[in-house]
């Protein structure tokens, strides 16, 4: 441990000496009071919280990225270039301590620097409402849609339900003979299938489409409110007009049957929603029944709408947690990518130059950035090379790290949704645990088996 | 651990460097078979290329051999048990140039475990020692090559080791310090330390080390004491003081009729004329080998420049070359004289460090570097005469080396 500790001590010391990382540190340190200042985002102070929040974590996450990648391809590749090696491993240190004390000075210096930047950009949003001219709408509604850290759920379609109706009308366009001639049985499964799920969501002139989301568990204090976010489209392909839709929500189906006694009380809203921008409400949190679910309702209003509304990504929300504790765990989200390239770069070094680690850690690390990207266009070929990829490249590609999507903080920051502790460690225990231990195990393995000091004679 | 007889051996040792095809290129040693028994000091020849340095490599695990084995200290220099009691002095010092001198120690102390204490104590010892004391504060990058040399050295014996391979340890340094250097390794010698030394400095060689082993070509040419190849036993030196022109003619003429012929004064062979008689022998044997060869005077574009050359410049450039070695004499010679101007403090430490002191336990071989209850005082006080004298027999009546001057 001693050793692993002195080699730690010795490669912290060589990082805080490498140029990128004092230029990162200014960097930051003069951006990021900067970003707080200028940015405005839409005007309201939620809008500048989101948008400060969501470019400070971004910037930080990057830079570090970078840094990481720079000290980890450096630190090994330049002691094997100027044969420091040589004093060390002629000691009485095993060569997998010499590549964990590394790792553990890169992760020292993440540590110190993630959170010294976090805690930046976390105090500038906290202090933020005070200096901003906002008014207590405002405030409040940064409160409940920022400074919080909620639970978000979506509408579940029964998968099975709906394959099985498209087979239905699969086989009975067959039976008219109706199939389309110039598409395959394959393309015209897709398209039905496009059908049943835009039928799903959307909701003819005058008429009702009820939706019921289960484990919906707040906090029973009173005082909680239930947010329900939605985006509205029109089938028309007119673009930008305003909806006119009555929303309700409670108990609505006993409330259709006509029953005397309701378990919840129902709570209707008329509201007004441009098309194809993120809207939300809020309703009081005794909406919801008493074994978790939420029945959500909408009417597209016959007096005032002429077209079919969709309802798109319908999501319920509501507060299970704190802002800071949110805040530090995105951070760890962040943190878990460090680790995972810090180990990334020591193993590339064990056979690599830096110049070559450097770009094959680069590459890495963009494909973990649209790694979710890439597994999509590969989903979304067709099927005949579709089995091909799904057997040679998506292996390859599942041990990649993955950094985009659900992996991303910001996005969790911006709409103020928790990240669960669940959540993260698996994350951690997947991307460092097993493709970070992997990859560093490896390096151990060729490190323990290279002639540090191949020469000529 | 059983303990072999010989601190290093080698056992038909073969390195062959590959091209990048994979098809052998270079011989760089070529079954080798070193021997070098504990407590002596060996000197390690060879002109540039003969393979040198890639033993040495290959002794400590920096490179893997193609062919034969090698047995340090009874076993692998990769076993932690094996290189906690190596120091180990590469061509160059190869140190963090951020680093300052003190910083730099404990880094490596703490590489050999050492305990706080214990560490902080031979840290200083050492930096006294090696006349750095001074600049224990200043980073390495800013060092001379020799005072670098100087911290190379210090952090090689501060496991104080059993066994150090020093590779060129005084390239580098001023005379004072290569004066130190081998007075130093003398003593280490007498401790009963083994020494693995490979130098240029031929005259160096000849004064410190028991054994030689000249190479050329990765094939190691000649082997032995340094009074075995360089005593001329055809002829008998006497060596009395002054005697009258009369008792000369006289002892001329017993030993005329004793049909010897006689010269007055028998001069030693020096090491440097056998080393490059030996190189000259394997190079006229046509030997292989990938490193330099021998030169043979000026030839090539710089003999076609002698033609055309500018009197005066060449000449001045001639003239200096030509006085380089004298220069190198007068530094030795020079060297050896500081006694009265060095520095007191330094010569006293050496003298104190180095006194011998034997122990009540010193059973030989069976010491370890570090002993937990070894308090930071008691290091202070004399670390290396405990160093030293661990390994010394108990009754010290012999003198493990038998220097031939």
């Amino acid at each position: 441990m001693n050793s692993i500790w002195a080699i730690a001590r010795n490669t912290i010391a060589q990082a805080l000496r490498m140029k990128i990382a004092g230029v990162v540190i200014v960097l930051l340190l003069i951006l990021l009071p900067m970003m707080s200042m200028i940015m405005i985002g839409d005007g309201t102070l939620l809008g500048k919280l989101q948008t400060f929040s969501s470019y400070g974590l971004s910037l930080v996450g990057i830079l570090l990225c970078i840094l990481t990648i720079a000290i980890s391809t450096f630190t090994l590749s330049d002691e094997i270039k100027r044969r420091q090696i040589f004093l060390v491993v002629t000691k009485p240190v095993r060569r997998w301590q010499i590549l964990a004390g590394k790792f553990l000075g890169i992760v020292i210096v993440d540590v110190v620097l993630l959170g010294l930047f976090s805690g930046l950009i976390f105090g500038l949003t906290l202090f933020m409402p005070r200096f901003v001219a906002a008014g207590p709408d405002e405030v409040i509604k940064a409160d409940d849609e920022f400074f919080t850290a909620r639970m978000g759920l979506k509408v579940s379609t029964d998968e099975e339900v709906l394959q099985e109706r498209v087979k239905q009308r699969y086989e009975k366009l067959k039976e008219e003979r109706r199939l389309p001639e110039t598409m395959t049985q394959v393309e015209v499964l897709t398209e039905l299938m496009r059908e049943e799920r835009l039928g799903e969501q959307s909701v003819e002139v005058g008429r009702v489409r009820k939706w019921t989301f289960k484990n919906v568990y707040p906090s029973s204090d009173p005082n909680t409110m239930i947010f329900i976010r939605y985006k509205l489209d029109t089938s028309n392909a007119v673009s930008d007009v305003t909806v006119y839709g009555l929303w309700a929500a409670g108990d609505l189906t006993a409330y259709e049957q006509g029953a005397d006694a309701l378990t919840t009380p129902i709570y209707n809203l008329q509201k007004d929603s441009a098309t194809r921008a993120v809207q939300e409400f809020a309703i009081p949190v005794n909406a919801v029944n008493q074994d978790g679910t939420l029945e959500v309702g909408f009417m597209n209003n016959p007096n005032l709408n002429t077209m079919t509304v969709i309802v798109q990504d319908l999501e319920v929300l509501y507060k299970v947690g704190t802002f800071s504790g949110n805040f530090w765990r995105a951070t760890l989200l962040i943190a878990i990518r460090l680790f995972f390239l810090a180990a990334l770069g020591i193993t590339l070094t064990t056979w690599l130059s830096f110049p070559v680690a450097v770009l094959g850690c680069l590459v890495i690390f963009s494909a973990g950035i649209v790694n979710g990207f890439i597994m999509e266009s590969i989903d979304g070929l067709g099927a005949g090379i579709g089995i091909l990829y799904t057997y040679t490249i998506k292996p390859f590609l599942l041990l990649l790290p993955q950094f985009d999507g659900i992996y991303n903080p910001t996005g969790y920051i911006v709409s103020g949704r928790i990240i669960q502790w669940l959540f993260l460690l698996k994350t951690a225990a997947i991307t460092i645990g097993l493709k970070g231990l992997i990859l560093f195990v490896f390096g151990i393995y060729i490190f323990y088996r290279r002639e540090v000091a191949k020469s000529v004679v | 651990m059983a303990q072999s007889q010989f601190a290093i051996e080698t056992i038909s040792l073969t390195k062959i460097f590959p091209d990048w095809w994979g098809r052998p290129r270079v011989v760089a040693v070529d079954n080798l078979n070193l021997k070098i028994h504990s407590n002596e000091i060996y000197g390690f020849l060879g002109p540039n290329g003969s393979g040198k340095t890639t033993t040495i490599k290959m002794l400590l695990n920096l490179l893997h051999p193609t062919r034969g084995a090698s047995i340090v200290l009874g076993g692998s220099s990769d076993q932690a048990a094996v290189s906690s009691r190596i120091g180990y002095l590469p061509e160059e010092s190869y140190l963090y140039r951020y680093l300052t001198a003190y910083e730099t120690l404990d880094f490596y102390g703490r590489l050999f475990g050492l305990p706080n204490s214990v560490r902080k104590a031979r840290i200083d010892t050492l930096l006294e020692m090696v006349g750095l004391a001074g600049a224990g504060n200043r980073q390495v990058g800013t060092f001379s090559k020799g005072m670098a040399r100087r911290i190379g050295l210090a952090q090689a014996l501060i496991n104080d080791p059993d066994l150090l391979i020093l590779d060129e340890p005084t390239s580098g340094m001023d005379p004072m310090g290569t004066r130190q250097m081998k007075d130093l390794l003398v003593e280490l010698g007498n401790r009963g330390k083994t020494i693995l030394l490979c130098s240029h400095l031929l005259a160096d060689v000849e004064d410190i080390c028991d054994r030689i082993g000249i190479m050329y070509g990765g094939r190691m040419q000649v082997e032995g004491s340094v009074k075995e190849l360089l005593e001329q036993t055809g002829k008998t030196y006497i060596q009395t003081s002054r005697v009258s022109d009369a008792v000369l003619s006289q002892v001329r003429s017993i030993l005329e009729q004793e049909q010897c012929e006689c010269d007055i004064v028998h001069p030693m062979d020096k090491l440097e004329s056998f080393f490059v008689r030996t190189v000259n022998r394997a190079q006229q044997e046509m030997q292989t080998t990938s490193g330099a060869g021998m030169g043979s005077g000026i030839s090539g574009f710089l003999a076609e420049k002698e033609i055309v050359r500018q009197p005066g410049i060449l000449d001045k450039l001639v003239t200096s070359r030509a006085a380089e070695p004298v220069k190198t004499d007068e530094q030795e010679t020079v060297a050896v004289k500081p006694e009265k101007e060095e520095p007191v403090q330094n010569r006293e430490l050496l003298s104190q460090l180095m006194a011998a002191k034997p122990t009540a336990s010193g059973r030989p071989e069976t010491a370890r570097p570090t002993e937990p209850a070894e308090s930071a005082e008691a290091v202070k006080e004399d670390l290396l005469n405990q160093l030293m004298d661990r390994n010394k027999p108990i009754d010290g009546s012999t003198t493990p080396i038998d220097n031939p001057k």
